[in-house]
């Protein structure tokens, strides 16, 4: 899966989650660039991009994801 | 050793001359030695603590990194020594309950610093962060004086890089830190020990107070906790500066905001976000296949954890649990929520907000402050707007002077806090002429000698 189409379909799941439909996410963006992308909102999205994609996190993956990319990495390592 | 009283002075007054005579090397040896007199001070029991706990964990931290670079038993390390820190820890934390006696003294600073290792320690278990190799640095950053006793909670990323290469402090460094620290003064001398003997007063006599004290001593409390912990905070981070190091905020204008989430980004940040980071993020990662139920089961278990650690008793308990209640409550509600600003308008819902987040927190400090969860009860049935003879009443045994001094110093604060969540004002201030800085900071140090209240020296953060 090609990096743009991921980001698009975490921005789907990131609008969804958050409820805001302004979200644009790249590989750069962090928590602090997106509004309402706190701790306590990024074990849901975390938890629906696993459903969506039908996969699993580690809790160390999880700790190590610093940005969109790291986590676009991340999931195109486990649909392989 | 408190930071208001003479010994400290002279202690800070040495070390900092010390420090920027000695060499690149002499600094560390300075500042550690100051550190081992501070604490020495109080107890030498509590510098053996402090160094016992900190050569375990230098160890520990070694043994993790290399068990985990031979890919063999890191996982067992860490949770023995993690479990031995906070055994130690409840031990001398629950000693008087569990042995009846009421001769054990907590170790100040023990919950600071055993909280800094278990941080530290979990960094290097989950390979964030090299295992130090240097025990003088280490040392430092466990024991260093002006965060010893009550924090900040400081991370390894952000403090072990300064303390390895001490510098001295710049001219703007320092100005900016004693700032800091006048700052802290006019916060601990005018406001909070001037009204703190009040709010105990209405407290320890809750039975004999009317209503209308319960109500004042309730709203006012947390203006006494914010005044008296951000005041030894800002002392503490502008020590720190005339040293050259940077220390980590632990208040970021807390009662401006609209949730209780948010004001728990704003208050003890420090704390809040070592909860957030090695206790928050496993739990919700273990329990986020059960959906919102497993995020409000791990709040709750992080905000009551969090209330414990404040002390012994079901009294702390209760206060976490509220926190983290109110935060689930405000997360079920957010579309509610949203209706209602949009119906009522964004400035009504915002003042509306952070009333109503203040008064969540002045309710939940009631049994923070109380003795018994039966006296907290007791004294939030009893508030009311009944007076026992007149109106006066409302100033819980205050003087109009103390009213005065202490209503303004803190509007003063209310508009520091204001003015620094826009922009630094502190910097902004030393662009002024010099005839008006210098008239400010005299009238402002003239202010705390003429009506600060010296002679109490306790913060109400140490006893944690």
């Amino acid at each position: 899966m090609e990096t743009t189409e991921l980001l698009e379909i975490l921005n789907g799941i990131f609008r969804k989650v958050l409820k805001r439909d302004d979200i644009t996410l790249t590989e750069g963006t962090t928590a602090h660039d997106v509004n309402g992308w706190d701790s306590l909102t990024n074990m849901i999205l975390i938890s629906e991009i696993e459903n969506k994609f039908g996969i699993r996190f580690s809790f160390r993956e999880i700790v190590k994801l610093k940005n969109v990319g790291d986590l676009c990495h991340t999931i195109k390592n486990k649909i392989k | 050793m408190s930071f208001i009283s003479l010994e400290f002075v002279l202690l800070l007054l040495l070390c900092f001359t010390l420090y920027h005579f000695v060499s690149d090397k002499g600094r560390k040896f300075v500042l550690l030695a100051a550190s081992g007199v501070f604490i020495g001070y109080f107890n030498l029991v509590f510098l053996v603590m402090a160094l016992f706990a900190s050569f375990f964990t230098y160890g520990a931290a070694i043994l993790v990194e290399q068990a985990h670079e031979k890919k063999r038993g890191s996982r067992m390390i860490y949770w023995s020594s993690i479990s031995c820190l906070i055994l130690c820890w409840i031990g001398f934390r629950y000693a008087n309950q569990l042995t009846g006696e009421s001769s054990f003294i907590f170790p100040l600073g023990m919950s600071f610093y055993t909280f800094q290792a278990i941080g530290y320690l979990t960094e290097v278990y989950w390979d964030e962060e090299k295992a130090e190799r240097h025990p003088i640095d280490f040392l430092l950053y466990m024991l260093l004086f002006m965060k010893f006793l009550s924090g900040p909670i400081e991370r390894s990323t952000d403090l072990l890089p300064q303390l390895r290469r001490l510098t001295p402090a710049s001219y703007s460094m320092m100005t900016y830190g004693l700032k800091l620290i006048v700052v802290g003064l006019v916060k601990k001398l005018i406001i909070a020990d001037h009204i703190g003997p009040y709010i105990d007063g209405v407290f320890n006599s809750m039975h004999a107070a009317s209503g209308v004290q319960l109500f004042m001593a309730c709203l006012l409390y947390p203006i006494e906790l914010y005044a008296d912990f951000s005041g030894y905070t800002d002392m503490a981070i502008g020590t720190g500066m005339l040293f050259g190091l940077k220390l980590s905020p632990n208040f970021a204008h807390p009662f401006a905001a609209q949730t209780t989430a948010e004001f728990w980004r704003r208050w003890h940040i420090s704390l809040s976000s070592w909860v957030r980071d090695y206790l928050f993020l496993p739990l919700s990662s273990f329990t986020r296949r059960w959906g919102q139920w497993g995020m409000a089961a791990s709040l709750l278990v992080t905000f009551i954890a969090l209330g414990i650690w404040h002390g012994a008793g079901w009294t702390f308990a209760i206060y976490g649990f509220i926190q983290g209640l109110v935060i689930v409550w405000e997360l079920r509600t957010e579309k509610i929520r949203n209706k209602v600003r949009k119906h009522i308008g964004k400035r009504l819902f915002s003042t509306l907000s952070v009333i109503r987040t203040y008064l969540i927190f002045a309710v939940s400090l009631v049994f923070f402050k109380a003795q018994s969860v039966s006296d907290a009860f007791y004294f939030l049935r009893n508030i009311s707007f009944q007076t026992h003879a007149s109106w006066k009443e409302i100033n819980i045994g205050m003087s109009d002077h103390i009213c005065i001094v202490a209503g303004s110093a803190l509007l003063l604060i209310l508009l520091y806090d204001f003015f620094m969540s826009k922009s630094d004002l502190l910097l902004r201030f030393e662009k002024q002429p010099a005839v008006f800085r210098w008239t400010v900071y005299y009238l402002i140090v003239l202010a705390v000698f003429v009506y600060g209240k010296f002679g109490t020296e306790n913060f109400i953060y140490l006893q944690f």
